[in-house]
């Protein structure tokens, strides 16, 4: 990981956000580890960009990082940040000790669709059940792409992957149907290729008191595109499709794939199926949140001993 | 300010404790500021206590969804400062494996209480003492790391021990186990509760370092020492701007060198062993069969070791309160002369047995009395000793 910075020519960036992302301010240039086509740069850069601008006290704003491809993204995020690299799927509960023990604190979780809504579900549901105040980010590339290419809870039907090679017959899990149900209070999803409104999405969660649920599409072009045609989720139509296998194809793919949520109003369950509904879906601001009830709960007994 | 730290403290003096609040006291003197944790028996007693006692002095006491949850809450609460512990039996030791060898990776310090019961099973006999996990807590996770593992015998050490626990904690920077068990955790006993100035006297506290580059242990190329530095704290201006669960250097940045790495994990705590590891000997002057026990049966040991000396048997006790780091040289200097060694354990198997094996001298007859889900009687022992003395 020490090498990463020469594998890129020390070319001077241009781009004003780069050199002070965490690789940028030790290496000087814009160093990665992801595959081309990937979305995580982008996530990178636009967390970078918020932390940059919205001036963000790093102390106040830890960033706890899941297991996942998007682990590297930390060579990507603000130099400043103070990280945490947790364990698979147990970035919540790690977050959650941080907040309560620090409730001055706004934990920003990173975790994945594997991560997240597959060995760390339990974990998630109770995260929004309790309502902390916090930002979770799922990155839903509908594949475990770290370990190369296997079957997620979140792939589509029909997809190929090297666990599933004929094809992916499950049902896939709603990350935001069950963020919804499990009560989290400020609910969207969006997808990399909508950088614009996930800037927006993500401002709205860092003012938001509560659990902020970002779901965010993004392509996985070497494990998921490769293999997979962008007929995907467009079964219906009869489409004859073709091998997602650059960047591009998997961009357009995606904004093919997802549809408006005031859209969605309008289409039966058929014409939606594998297809990823975006937009906000709960903004609930009066919800009470947890550090601040376990505030008074102090208050209470602390008054409680002196008597 | 004051009241915070007042109530904090009991009233000096004496008073009818079950084992599991014992415990639980003892940590809130210590400082404990929160407690992860998931109700199992024979250790629900102490997030029951804490979920009453810690709100009441600004700390928080949360139960979480699983052991899972509750060990990564204490960690990442341990990470911004906080005194933090959990407390649980086997099967939720066997779950938080994973993040113990993460937190030993990252020197986050945490304590944590294993209230031991008889397993396996989640329905069979969990109110019955079994030291099962003695084992466990040594190798568990993946990694290498050592840790520090205190078996109390009664329920003053249990509140004694406690302090000693986060001391040890904050110290060395590495997992520290409480190993009570079924029997001493609902064992209700008088407890003498010091003065809290006694007890503020003995406490580490969590403080920023001077050197705000060094926050992780490393071996000084000069001295050759190992250096620990204190636990750094996120939120502060002394954290590293990653931790990282993998082989790193000192500023927390990742390493290549892995045995160097393994080495100051495991020597930081080995080359203190004078320091941490405390033993207690009982009539060892001129014994020439030594018990070498831990925990709940040395107190059967002690009877009959008192009855044994009537009889005219020369018989001592060489009793180990700090189990790992295993104190080779003690054992072996006491062990040296004798005619034969006895061990009585709350287990089948003997992991202390064969640590004492590996000191003693070769050929050297060592009488294991296992017992399982039982308390050792003290007429065993005594009988054990008679025939070892023929």
């Amino acid at each position: 990981m020490s090498d990463i910075g020469r594998m890129v020519p020390n070319e001077k960036p241009e781009h004003p956000y780069v050199l002070v992302s965490y690789a940028g301010s030790v290496f000087g240039n814009f160093a990665t580890r992801f595959c081309s086509g990937c979305g995580y740069g982008i996530v990178g850069q636009i967390f970078t960009r918020i932390f940059e601008d919205e001036k963000l006290n790093p102390h106040l704003f830890p960033t706890i990082i899941g297991i996942g491809c998007y682990s590297q993204i930390l060579l990507n995020v603000h130099a400043k940040s103070q990280k945490v690299l947790s364990l698979h799927g147990r970035a919540a509960p790690v977050a959650t000790g941080i907040k309560l023990a620090n409730p001055k604190m706004k934990p920003i979780i990173f975790s994945g669709d594997g991560d997240c809504l597959g060995i760390g579900g339990n974990h998630f549901i109770h995260l929004c059940r309790r309502n902390l105040d916090c930002v979770i980010f799922i990155f839903n590339n509908s594949i475990y792409a770290m370990t190369g290419g296997q079957g997620a809870p979140t792939t589509l039907y029909g997809a190929q992957s090297t666990t599933t090679p004929y094809k992916m017959f499950e049902n896939r899990i709603d990350g935001i149907n069950l963020a919804l149900a499990a009560g989290a209070t400020y609910v969207a999803r969006t997808t990399v290729a909508h950088p614009r409104t996930f800037m927006k999405y993500f401002k709205k969660a860092l003012k938001h008191k509560g659990t902020s649920v970002i779901e965010l599409i993004t392509p996985c072009v070497t494990y998921f595109g490769r293999k997979n045609l962008n007929s995907l989720g467009a079964e219906y139509t009869g489409m004859k499709g073709e091998k997602m296998d650059q960047g591009l194809k998997m961009f357009d793919w995606i904004k093919r794939n997802t549809v408006r949520i005031n859209q969605a109003k309008f289409m039966s369950e058929e014409e939606l199926f594998n297809k990823y509904v975006i937009g906000e879906f709960r903004y609930e601001i009066n919800k009470p949140e947890y550090s601040e009830q376990y505030a008074k709960i102090q208050e209470f007994a602390m008054k409680r001993g002196t008597e | 300010m004051t009241s915070e730290v007042d109530k904090r403290f009991l009233e000096p003096g004496r008073h009818l404790m079950m084992g599991n609040v014992a415990m639980a006291e003892g940590a809130l003197s210590a400082g404990l500021k929160f407690f992860g944790g998931y109700p199992i028996t024979p250790s629900t007693e102490v997030i029951e206590h804490l979920a009453k006692r810690l709100p009441e002095i600004g700390g928080v006491c949360i139960q979480m969804e699983d052991e899972l949850a509750s060990i990564n809450s204490v960690i990442g609460a341990s990470l911004v400062g906080a005194k933090a512990m959990t407390a649980t039996s086997g099967p939720g030791l066997s779950l938080m494996t994973e993040t113990i060898s993460m937190a030993a990776n990252l020197e986050i310090p945490f304590v944590f209480c294993d209230v031991q019961r008889a397993g396996p099973g989640s329905a069979g006999p969990v109110t019955k003492p079994h030291h099962n996990d003695i084992g466990l807590v040594r190798f568990s996770g993946h990694g290498e790391f050592q840790v520090i593992a205190i078996a109390p015998m009664n329920c003053q050490e249990l509140f004694d021990l406690t302090i000693t626990a986060f001391n040890y904690a904050e110290i060395y920077r590495c997992p520290v186990f409480i190993l009570s068990d079924a029997y001493l955790g609902h064992l209700h006993e008088i407890v003498k509760i010091p003065p809290k100035e006694e007890i503020l006297k003995r406490i580490v506290k969590r403080e920023l370092p001077e050197d705000l580059i060094k926050k992780f242990s490393f071996k000084d190329d000069v001295s050759g020492e190992y250096v620990i530095p204190k636990p750094p704290v996120m939120g502060t201006d002394y954290c590293p701007g990653l931790f990282l669960h993998m082989a790193h250097n000192y500023e927390g940045l990742p390493s290549p060198k892995l045995t160097q790495f393994m080495e100051v994990l495991v020597e930081k705590i080995n080359s203190n062993k004078d320091k941490i590891c405390i033993t207690k000997k009982y009539k060892l002057e001129d014994a020439e069969i030594v018990i070498v026990g831990y925990g709940l049966p040395v107190r059967s040991c002690y009877h009959a070791v008192d009855l044994a000396r009537e009889e005219g048997i020369k018989v001592g006790i060489l009793r180990l309160v700090t189990i790992w780091p295993f104190p080779d040289e003690t054992v072996k200097d006491v062990v040296k002369d004798c005619k034969a060694i006895i061990v009585p354990e709350l287990n089948y198997t003997g992991v202390i047995a064969e640590q004492v094996e590996r000191v003693s001298k070769l050929g050297m007859p060592i009488i294991k009395i296992p017992k399982v889900g039982e308390f050792h009687h003290p007429d065993e022992i005594l009988k054990a000793i008679r025939e070892v003395a023929k």
